[in-house]
């Protein structure tokens, strides 16, 4: 087996607020391949943010602290770097693009000089060829016009174009690792579908590995080799692309998939809801954290909280107490949604 | 842009007349004639009658108003003195011409603003020009002297104040941002709290009794003085003396103007800092892997000074008004004391001079923060 590109291990990222401490991310462990590119899925709090800006080292103290864990890239550790260190790591190695292109570009310098800023940051070139990878980097994410668009500024761009820059300049530095955090949350449809596709084949093309943040199950199908689904700061499963889409092994990876509209003509009588809302992360329930929404849920789940452990023969792995018992794949909620669009 | 500043200099016009309609109105509604006084005085008959003629004052009142304006934007005397000022006006034309043809730049509105700047002051320095303000009811001579013979001190301490507020609380505001909550952060809220809803009066006078008064008995020495803007042996001193007494003259006055938009300043840099530090495009600068300080000077810094402009030029425009109350309180010969003076004894010339100067400059201020605001944020367009 190839080395790991990233290997996290009982990361726990805490927020202090006056109501509490919040336990936004509590406890996650998870390894990432070069080129894998793996989808992080959950509902709003259920720590995927947080868990990206762990990695990018971005959360601020006070307020927010990393209390344990390990972040290894490439057998480095990235929460024992001084500032200096994990500065060069940023947007060279790790490059994050933000789920609102309409506010994540600077609004009164030029695109050019974001984008040269970026380069010149982690490539020791000259002004002028840092202008030159710049429109390379444009016209890869198929912005027309390139050289000229340089000289404009973020509002003269359309969203997705926006988007397109943010990619552009993510890249420019040929990370190991890009990290979105819903990168299309914000635009349109149609651009969504663009926009995936072109960051599909950028990746392909440069062996980019790619973490996925959204909270949109279409758009993991399309894009993603392996998903982890989050919940309420932990992860209740994770797994291949297809082995959670077909045989999904904990209810709430079941539920979303059920509350997923389909575009392939086999229509159910009305979309699957999970009851409830997600617990509150200052105040967690005892045992499972999904019980109290869970229609499956036994005495040991109101006392003793499932670890995640693998299952069946593949890769996948499950945080529940009854996932032999519970044959889910046999239940309404039915199959095949690797090929849906998003949604 | 030509034909947005000249919108705004029409609408300007509209304001400036409107102004001068309602203080003018004002002037007559507050009873006691501006003769009332000289007539205790049996000698200033003639200079009554010289007084009534120039004014229209046995007409009706807006007959009054129409001879005040007519006299206030005649040109009493004009003269040039050499082609500069023609030189100056006809290239800054052409400039101006040439720049909004041809270059297509986010800067366009600096280079016309320095351009008419530099054209303006040199055309101004080489004519003489006088406005036909009549004379003061009060005996005070010519209206247009006696407000311009003011304007030097009311800009030395106005311009000193204004640089002592922009120097410290511009980064005191930046410094608070940058350390929410921590223990400096609070003091200087505490502070701007109390500079800012401490009355001028007891700022200007406590200035006077700490600074100068006590100070000088503790140690023995004359470090402030509590009135005026130069001793009486100016003239004679040296270089050195002479900075040296201007500044002790010009410290506590200065101070107390400055505290309060020192305070205002900190505040405002303070929040718009505040904003921009949480702002999206901020996170994205430090996911670059800039380092912070170039993440807080290059990125948050131009956006966090953008709302400033527009404050600090009115500033400026009130400026020119001179402070009413501190240069009362320090015995300050600046366009402020003419104007409360000029108030007490309905010397209605002098008020309306010194309301349409202070209203012109609103209406210019006004203009140059728009320009600069379209200077400084590329989103803002005038077109």
């Amino acid at each position: 087996m190839t080395e790991k590109l990233l290997k996290i291990e009982d990361l726990r990222t805490y927020f202090s607020t006056e109501e509490g401490v919040v336990r936004a991310v509590d406890g996650i462990s998870f390894d990432l391949e070069p080129g894998e590119r793996r989808g992080v899925v959950g509902e709003s709090g259920s720590g995927k943010s947080v868990t990206a800006m762990s990695i990018m080292r971005l959360i601020e103290p006070p307020a927010g602290e990393i209390v344990t864990g390990t972040i290894e890239f490439k057998g480095e550790n990235l929460l024992e770097l001084g500032e200096d260190e994990m500065q060069a790591i940023r947007g060279g190695k790790i490059a994050m693009i933000f789920q609102d292109p309409m506010t994540a570009l600077n609004p009164v310098y030029t695109i050019g000089d974001q984008l040269v800023e970026t380069i010149m940051l982690h490539q020791h070139v000259s002004k002028k060829d840092a202008r030159g990878i710049a429109i390379k980097a444009l016209e890869d994410v198929q912005i027309p016009n390139a050289p000229a668009r340089l000289e404009d500024y973020p509002h003269q761009f359309s969203g997705g174009m926006r988007q397109r820059v943010m990619i552009a300049m993510g890249l420019s530095c040929n990370p190991d690792l890009l990290i979105a955090d819903e990168p299309t949350t914000a635009l349109d449809v149609t651009t969504q579908a663009q926009i995936m596709d072109l960051m599909l084949k950028l990746a392909e093309d440069r062996g980019t590995a790619v973490l996925l943040i959204t909270h949109d199950l279409g758009v993991v199908a399309g894009f993603c080799d392996t998903i982890q689904v989050m919940y309420a700061g932990g992860i209740v499963e994770e797994g291949s692309v297809e082995d959670i889409f077909h045989n999904p092994q904990h209810p709430y990876t079941w539920g979303l998939l059920g509350s997923m509209t389909r575009l392939d003509g086999k229509h159910r009588a009305r979309l699957h809801s999970i009851a409830g809302a997600p617990p509150s992360v200052i105040d967690l329930p005892v045992g499972c954290r999904f019980r109290p929404r869970c229609e499956f849920a036994i005495d040991i789940c109101g006392r003793v909280l499932p670890a995640i452990r693998p299952i069946g023969e593949g890769d996948q792995s499950v945080a529940c107490h009854r996932a032999e018992e519970l044959d889910l794949k046999t239940l309404d909620v039915d199959v095949d949604h690797t090929k849906e669009v998003a949604s | 842009m030509l034909a947005y500043i000249t919108r705004r200099l029409v609408y300007g016009l509209v304001t400036l007349l409107a102004l001068s309609v309602i203080v003018f109105t004002l002037l007559q509604a507050s009873g006691g004639g501006p003769l009332d006084r000289l007539k205790l005085n049996p000698r200033m008959q003639p200079f009554i009658q010289q007084l009534t003629e120039q004014w229209g004052l046995d007409q009706p009142v807006w007959k009054q108003y129409t001879t005040w304006l007519k006299n206030y934007v005649s040109v009493q005397e004009f003269a040039v003195h050499n082609a500069i000022p023609i030189i100056a006006i006809v290239g800054a034309a052409v400039a101006t011409f040439l720049i909004v043809k041809f270059v297509r730049s986010q800067w366009t509105g600096t280079y016309l603003l320095g351009i008419w700047s530099v054209a303006l002051y040199l055309a101004l320095r080489n004519v003489t020009i006088r406005f036909n303000w009549g004379i003061s009811f009060q005996g005070a001579g010519d209206v247009w002297d006696l407000v311009f013979s003011r304007t030097g001190a009311t800009f030395r301490l106005g311009f000193t104040a204004l640089a002592i507020a922009l120097i410290i609380g511009i980064p005191l505001g930046i410094y608070q941002a940058i350390r929410q909550y921590s223990f400096f952060d609070q003091l200087g809220t505490i502070g701007a709290f109390l500079a800012f809803s401490t009355p001028i009066f007891i700022i200007g006078v406590g200035l006077q009794i700490v600074m100068a008064l006590y100070l000088e008995r503790w140690t023995g020495v004359k470090l402030f003085y509590v009135a005026g803007m130069n001793s009486p042996g100016y003239p004679d001193m040296s270089i050195v003396g002479k900075i040296a007494d201007t500044a002790q003259h010009l410290t506590l006055p200065a101070i107390s103007i400055a505290l309060i938009s020192l305070a205002g300043y900190a505040r405002f840099q303070r929040a718009s800092m505040l904003e921009v530090l949480h702002s999206d495009y901020l996170r994205t600068a430090k996911a670059k892997g800039l380092p912070r300080r170039k993440v807080v000077i290059k990125h948050a810094l131009r956006n966090a000074m953008i709302p400033i402009v527009t404050l600090v030029s009115l500033d400026v425009a009130f400026m020119i008004g001179g402070a009413i109350i501190t240069e009362s309180i320090f015995g300050w010969p600046g366009v402020g004391r003419l104007y409360i003076t000029a108030i007490g004894t309905v010397d209605y010339p002098v008020v309306m001079a010194i309301v349409m100067v202070i209203g012109i400059g609103i209406v210019v201020m006004n203009l140059v923060a728009d320009i600069l605001y379209g200077v400084m944020d590329p989103r803002v367009r005038y077109d």
